[in-house]
């Protein structure tokens, strides 16, 4: 393979201009509840927790439930109990995250999807104007990707944050769901 | 054209997938329960992957997934053309160095050869108790199933981005960003029918990167975010290996005659 041959495939960007956040928005809360739990209906609830509701979370999960309430959707289907959707944050070194865990109502996970996917180096980071440098120049007219669906490679994040938080979910719904 | 997208945890860290609207969900789905698949099959961590059984045998043939012999069959042949600088017996050495987990079995060789490895339709045998390890390839090989599922699933075009193990097919250019060493981002191109793989190569073990790549005896892998281009992501996969491995003067040469390119 010469590297003639790989430039129809890959493009490097030469022009940076300023700095915007990276962020990517997959799901709303409305989403998330027909994807996870599709034809459904949904009793929202919020689950307020003590200190000491908090401190059993933590002794029963293993990790820190940080805020003292949570959001939970009932899923039920013509009066049946379907399972719970929550919604819930971590904050990773290098992450934000927002996801929605869906929970059976025999209190085994359904489904995970991350709703709203951050990088906290916002400052750092930096967009070129992508567009300007390719009209044109594509043979077949290949379907543009919006600017901020960028794919990001690199250092690989661990998605431990996560399912450490899934974990914390399950605790919840054992201590303060019940079916 | 409007494109579905969705983002799960899968092979333990973030994966994005993407297709063109008209596919779907089901084809995101199918790519996902893919990537399932591979975890379940090739996992060092996980005790009951196809990999441990591989791992814990006593030198006798242990039936695996087909899959599974074709992706140690890509990853010996890379082994024996890179000339060891991508090796995935060196599981034994990870296992001592405290950054894999040990499950039992025979006393491990630190590393081994390509030839300890026995493939047949099917089966796979270990000659020497060696630990296989197949995080340097198992997570592009798993993309590239993925995609494969997400086309069988009807989509014309489509991506994966398993934590920077990315590959893109059809008709779509993606746009593609680098997180650095510091953490900071910059976009580096626009991706098209190709795959593209980072490895970070840190001083300090660091949990939110679980990387752990060990050279050839006498060469250490050079610090930096080594990135690597190449047509599938398996390869792409593999090469960061390589790249971060390589000696400065031959990595270039060797890449390309690996089928790969450093980005």
């Amino acid at each position: 393979m010469n590297a003639h041959r790989w430039n129809a495939f890959f493009l490097p960007v030469a022009v940076l201009a300023g700095p915007t956040a990276y962020a990517t928005d997959y799901l709303t809360v409305a989403q998330a509840q027909e994807q996870l739990f599709p034809g459904a209906q949904f009793g929202e609830q919020t689950l307020k927790f003590s200190g000491d509701q908090r401190d059993r979370i933590k002794a029963a999960a293993g990790v820190r439930q940080r805020n003292d309430e949570m959001k939970v959707w009932r899923a039920e289907k013509n009066g049946k109990l379907q399972g719970w959707l929550m919604v819930d944050e971590v904050i990773g070194k290098h992450e934000f995250i927002t996801y929605a865990t869906a929970i059976g109502a025999d209190g085994k996970v359904l489904g995970i999807e991350i709703m709203s996917y951050r990088e906290t180096h916002g400052g750092q980071v930096r967009e070129p104007s992508w567009r300007k440098q390719f009209v044109g120049k594509s043979v077949s007219d290949p379907f543009k990707l919006d600017q901020d669906i960028q794919n990001i490679s690199g250092a690989t994040l661990s998605c431990r944050n996560v399912m450490d938080g899934v974990k914390r979910l399950l605790v919840i719904q054992q201590m303060f769901l019940k079916a | 054209m409007e494109a579905v997208r969705r983002m799960r945890p899968a092979l333990g860290t973030f994966v994005e997938a993407g297709a063109s609207a008209s596919a779907g969900l089901p084809a995101l789905d199918a790519a996902f329960a893919s990537l399932a698949l591979a975890q379940q099959r090739w996992s060092f961590q996980d005790p009951a992957s196809e990999l441990s059984r591989i791992n814990g045998s006593d030198g006798g043939w242990v039936a695996v997934h087909g899959d599974t012999v074709r992706l140690m069959r890509l990853a010996r042949s890379l082994m024996l053309a890179s000339g060891g600088y991508f090796d995935f017996t060196v599981g034994g050495a990870q296992i001592r160095r405290g950054s894999l987990p040990d499950h039992g079995g025979l006393p491990a060789l630190e590393r081994g050869s390509a030839q300890d490895v026995e493939l047949r339709s099917g089966a796979i045998r270990l000659r020497r108790p060696v630990r296989l390890v197949l995080d340097g390839i198992a997570k592009g090989f798993a993309v590239d199933l993925a995609c494969r599922a997400m086309r069988r699933g009807g989509a014309t075009s489509g991506w994966i981005n398993a934590g920077g193990d990315i590959r893109v097919f059809g008709d779509i250019e993606l746009p593609l960003a680098l997180r650095g060493e510091d953490g900071g981002i910059r976009p580096c191109g626009v991706l098209r029918n190709a795959a593209f793989a980072s490895s970070r190569v840190s001083a300090a073990r660091d949990d939110s990167f679980p990387a752990d790549i060990i050279g050839p005896i006498g060469l250490a892998p050079q610090q930096g975010v080594w990135s690597v281009l190449a047509r599938s992501a398996w390869r792409a996969d593999a090469l960061t290996k390589v790249a971060a491995i390589a000696p400065d003067d031959m990595r270039g040469a060797l890449l390309a005659r690996l089928g790969g390119q450093l980005a």
